[in-house]
């Protein structure tokens, strides 16, 4: 599946059917830290990503 | 993007697509359930606190980011149901530049839509330089300084403008993050202070309306409901312990979730255990006047550069 990272790369996950909290930890990413939309829609950490799926995270945490 | 969408996880309260875990409490919530949940516990915080309501006009620290904004919104929510609750947004321009300018749009934009009146001061103004002329050569005391001039600037603001208290929109991550660095500080007497003692020593009273409500859910509030896109970063924001207390807090956050909410519960508990023990005595700053522990209090003692001194012999 392709996961779009905070500051905007790109990265390519070999895996389908795991909970998006599992794609996270396979990319260092805490999910405390971020907002996970699958393609275009806001999902929790434990719902399902699939091969063919597109994450975006959005890092909540801002100013000083 | 939407928070409509389907998903295998279903709201705990109605079945529909969840857009959040509550990780503490196992529960899902949906956007809208998201949002009522969000609001009444800020409802509650106030009522607990004792934030004026009915006849009051309550100064909003509205900086432009995710945080004040909700609190903004929230508050003009309860507002359209008091209508003798009396609003007013007061910002800060601490003169950062590259990051500031965007959020100021923001803020401006927001007062704007929600029809409340809004003033802004800019540290230039108020002290005489930009935070960043301020902390030229000094970039890794950016943020202690600019909290210490934000909060002085904030308060004028307020005393200005007739408020009768400030609502900040700090959340359970900033509450949690401040006691860890206290502790990391070993500064006693801020992890003694009982953040419920709010105008006890002649300050105009500040209150936390979401300060029980985590950083993801205030984000995803906002997102939901619309409020805000992003924003650049702070640039002075990796020289500060926060980031450090924040990383630390956010990875046992994620290992054993409850872990900022027992950290401010915790300290709560430490401070009412101190009671008065734990208060500094009360004074008054031979500068300004205002209150403080000391002979000057701290934002005196910033702009006569007595923190620059000794920040040079650490």
């Amino acid at each position: 599946m392709r996961v779009q990272l905070p500051d905007g790369t790109v990265r390519t996950v070999e895996a389908e059917g795991i909970p998006v909290e599992q794609v996270l930890g396979l990319l260092g990413v805490n999910p405390v830290e971020v907002i996970v939309t699958r393609n275009g829609t806001v999902v929790p950490e434990d719902a399902m990503a699939e091969r063919e799926d597109e994450l975006r995270l959005i890092r909540i945490s801002h100013g000083g | 993007m939407s928070l409509t969408g389907g998903g295998r996880t279903a709201c705990s309260c109605c079945g529909a697509a969840a857009v959040y875990l509550q990780r503490a409490t196992g529960r899902h919530f949906c956007h809208t359930h998201l949002a009522e949940e969000v609001e009444a516990r800020a409802r509650k915080t106030m009522a607990d606190d004792g934030m004026p309501g009915r006849g009051s006009r309550v100064a909003i620290a509205l900086s432009g980011g995710k945080d004040s904004t909700v609190l903004l919104a929230i508050l003009h929510g309860i507002a359209r149901g008091q209508r003798d609750l009396d609003l007013v947004a007061i910002t800060v321009d601490e003169g950062i530049a590259g990051y500031r300018e965007a959020t100021l749009r923001a803020a401006d934009a927001m007062a704007a839509r929600f029809g409340i009146p809004h003033r802004t001061a800019s540290f230039a103004e108020l002290f005489g330089e930009t935070l960043d002329h301020r902390v030229e050569g000094q970039e890794s005391r950016a943020c202690s300084l600019c909290g210490i001039l934000r909060r002085k600037a904030l308060l004028t603001l307020a005393r200005e403008e007739g408020a009768g208290c400030i609502a900040t929109g700090h959340n359970l991550d900033d509450e949690a993050q401040s006691v860890l660095m206290n502790w990391l500080r070993g500064d006693r007497d801020r992890l003694l202070r009982d953040p419920g003692q709010h105008a006890d020593r002649g300050f105009v009273p500040r209150y936390k309306p979401l300060r029980e409500i985590t950083e993801k859910e205030v984000a995803l509030y906002g997102m939901g409901t619309g409020l805000f896109s992003p924003l650049p970063e702070c640039p002075y924001r990796h020289t500060a312990l926060r980031g450090e207390a924040r990383a630390m807090l956010n990875a046992m956050e994620h290992r054993f979730p409850g872990t900022m909410e027992r950290v401010v519960r915790g300290q709560r508990r430490l401070a009412l255990a101190a009671g008065e023990a734990g208060r500094a005595p009360p004074g008054s700053c031979t500068v300004c006047g205002d209150p403080c522990s000391g002979p000057t209090c701290q934002a005196c003692r910033v702009l006569d550069g007595e923190v620059f001194r000794a920040a040079r012999h650490r």
